[in-house]
């Protein structure tokens, strides 16, 4: 069984009278890739700061490594990388150098830091702007000397906070690729995200965060078992009396039926052959249809389902 | 480790161009503002032109003749001598040509222009004129008196007379250059030292976590925060001084006489500096406002210690010292600024290494308050 890198008990932090953490328990484990998926404001952040121990926190217990994690206990902090939400770069050194500086927290040894250094640059392909200075840079390649600087070191346990926010599409995969070969080099990953496709992608298990509790945690596969809905059907109409809906819901294994600007949404709850049966139902009443999607749950589903808002609506 | 952060701090300071025009290209414009303006008033004093008067002769006076010819000739003249009629001198009078006429005769007169038509410059050349006429009078009168009454004396008189009488004369106290102006120079150094402040403040914010990403990023790591911080303030100090050693080298240049001891001048501004930065170390390290608005504090703060210093008006030290003679021993600019002058103007170093002392306390403390106020290592909040 694999070992537990991070350990949370019972963590609670306030804001006055701001519940930001309520009892929060994570068990993360050494070659994950665990996300942490919220919408903003859920507690993410204050989850990731607390662990770091930048925050003091009103109750709880945090383990990292083994270890009782605390400002001073600098072997834990020693093998943890972060790369924070905001880029945490010096703009007057270039990217060469806020690499070797930052790696040099870590690392003494000039000579292996130089490697590490350079290994870095490679990883997130800066190779030929290793002499720019960070005003320089685009966002993307900004982001990625950030993502360089917190993972420069090699660490075994490296921390994400939305490390995609404001990124183009391009630098956005980069990042997310790069953040497997990590995994995969090693590391254990947290990734924090209210993107749920980015989680999906790369998450090996997910917590899902409202209000600073957890309130689902699992595999993709594990959370989207948990709800009702296994496939979305979605139908272009130009119209549908009740007559036809009644049918549709009629429907073995369907259990939810709206119609709203020309698009008629069927969900279903398990089974095979949904889709076909709901558009024989519109061939027998004479209905013509445009564009047909057929969509298996997401996790804004599970978040929808658990917690009655989508993921984006509470944004 | 501590070389580490001492040599990055130090690039980041040296490469920041707004640093770089605050601490050397804005006092090398203001110290050449200066020198110009101050040039432009060291001339109208200290360049004497002989005063052009006109003699109009209402009678011989042989004794006058001699006299007036004696201080009207050379390049040293009190008197550029016009010898005329009335009705010429009045004319050039009017033109002002002349500044005035003296009219020779048993007793002489002397007219000038009216006080509405002159401005300061002719009124000082007037009382010159007019002061030479009195005393030409007095002395005649005791010629004429001692000739009358005791012949025998006239020799002793006449020597006495023309003996250099100097019953206040100046004597210095120092050999050292007390040109007034120069006030501004030593408050310029000042202002250079106190700017400083800003990579102080900069320093603060980038090692906490709850002022900036950076902060957050360094207290993530395993190193001793006391270590780096102390390590950064040496880096920022380096970049500083040089900086103060390049602008007070630039005021050398430019004929700026900080007397004979430039070595200790520099030692003066290193100084200051090392308080500038510990000044802003503590001002970064005070409450949560972000850098921009503690940036603005730190130079507000900087040129109100100036200006009560005396960089905008040259006496205002004198005033304070009158007023709050205390504000200037706390008075991070004034403090500088005296040392300056306490090296060109005392042989000792006495005060001198007073007012080091005194910017060393200044720093430790700044230091030491920053420190308590940063010490916190997890925040209530980010």
């Amino acid at each position: 069984m694999a070992e537990t890198i991070v350990k949370i008990e019972n963590l609670v932090k306030r804001y006055k009278d701001l519940i930001a953490l309520d009892h929060l328990n994570l068990e993360i484990k050494q070659g994950e890739v665990y996300g942490l998926l919220g919408p903003n404001g859920s507690g993410k952040s204050t989850t990731i700061n607390c662990l770091l121990s930048l925050l003091a926190f009103d109750k709880g217990n945090i383990e990292i490594f083994g270890e009782k994690m605390s400002p001073d206990n600098y072997s834990v902090k020693k093998n943890i990388g972060i790369i924070m939400q905001n880029v945490a770069v010096f703009d007057e050194l270039t990217v060469y150098e806020n690499i070797d500086y930052f790696c040099g927290l870590y690392i003494k040894d000039k000579e292996e830091r130089r490697k590490c250094v350079e290994d870095a640059i490679a990883f997130v392909e800066l190779d030929e702007f290793r002499k720019f200075y960070p005003k320089k840079l685009s966002g993307g390649l900004l982001r990625r000397l950030n993502i360089a600087c917190g993972i420069a070191h090699k660490p075994e346990l490296i921390i994400l906070d939305e490390p995609t926010v404001a990124v183009d599409p391009q630098s956005r995969n980069k990042i997310l690729e790069g953040i497997q070969q990590l995994n995969r080099n090693g590391a254990t990953i947290i990734y924090t995200s209210h993107y749920m496709e980015e989680v999906e992608q790369i998450c090996t298990r997910i917590a899902i965060i409202d209000k600073g509790k957890k309130i689902a945690e699992g595999t993709k596969e594990e959370l989207k078992k948990m709800i009702r809905n296994t496939e979305t059907v979605t139908i272009e109409v130009i119209d549908i009396d009740d007559d036809v809906k009644n049918k549709i819901s009629g429907l073995p294994h369907v259990y939810s039926v709206e119609f709203s600007d020309g698009k008629l949404e069927v969900k279903c709850s398990d089974g095979k052959h949904n889709l076909i049966r709901i558009l024989g139902v519109l061939q027998e009443c004479g209905l013509n249809f445009g564009r047909v999607y057929s969509e298996l749950p997401t996790l804004n589903d599970v978040f929808l389902e658990i917690t009655g808002t989508a993921l984006r609506d509470s944004e | 480790m501590f070389f580490h952060h001492f040599k990055y701090d130090f690039l980041t300071c040296i490469r920041n161009k707004g640093l770089i025009f605050w601490l050397i290209l804005f006092p090398a414009v203001l110290g050449t503002l200066f020198k110009v303006a101050f040039s432009g008033l060291y001339d109208s004093v200290a360049v004497f032109k002989a005063i052009p008067v006109a003699i109009v002769t209402v009678e011989e006076n042989a004794v006058f003749d001699e006299v007036i010819s004696a201080i009207s000739d050379g390049e040293e003249a009190l008197f550029s001598v016009t010898e005329t009629d009335e009705t010429t001198a009045l004319e050039l009078l009017e033109t002002k040509q002349i500044m005035g006429i003296i009219y020779v005769s048993e007793k002489l007169e002397l007219t000038v222009g009216s006080a509405e038509k002159m401005n300061s410059s002719s009124a000082i050349q007037q009382s010159i004129i007019k002061g030479f006429v009195e005393q030409y009078e007095i002395q005649k009168s005791i010629i004429m008196d001692t000739v009358t009454n005791s012949p025998e004396k006239l020799e002793s008189v006449i020597e006495a007379m023309s003996a250099d009488i100097a019953p206040n004369s100046s004597v210095p106290l120092t050999e050292g250059n007390t040109d007034s102006m120069l006030s501004y120079f030593y408050n310029l150094m000042a202002m250079v030292a106190l700017f400083g402040s800003v990579t102080g403040l900069h320093i603060a914010t980038c090692s906490q976590g709850n002022l900036s990403a950076l902060g957050a990023r360094k207290c993530c790591s395993p190193v001793n925060k006391l270590v780096a911080t102390i390590a950064s303030l040496c880096g920022s100090t380096l970049a500083q001084s040089i900086c103060t050693i390049i602008s007070t080298t630039y005021l050398v240049i430019l004929g700026i006489d900080f007397g004979t001891r430039l070595p200790l001048v520099y030692l003066a501004g290193i100084v200051g500096s090392i308080m500038g930065v510990s000044l802003g170390f503590f001002i970064g390290s005070f409450g949560t406002a972000n850098e921009d608005v503690k940036n603005g504090v730190s130079m507000t703060i900087s040129l109100v210690c100036c200006f009560f210093s005396g960089l905008m008006v040259s006496n205002m030290k004198a005033v304070v010292a009158m007023y709050a003679p205390w504000f200037n021993e706390i008075n991070p600019a004034a403090v500088i600024s005296d040392a300056f002058y306490c090296l060109n103007i005392y042989s000792d170093y006495e005060r001198f290494t007073e007012k080091i002392i005194t910017m060393l306390v200044m720093a430790v403390i700044f230091t030491l308050g920053g420190f308590v106020l940063t010490r916190r290592k997890r925040y209530a909040s980010l």
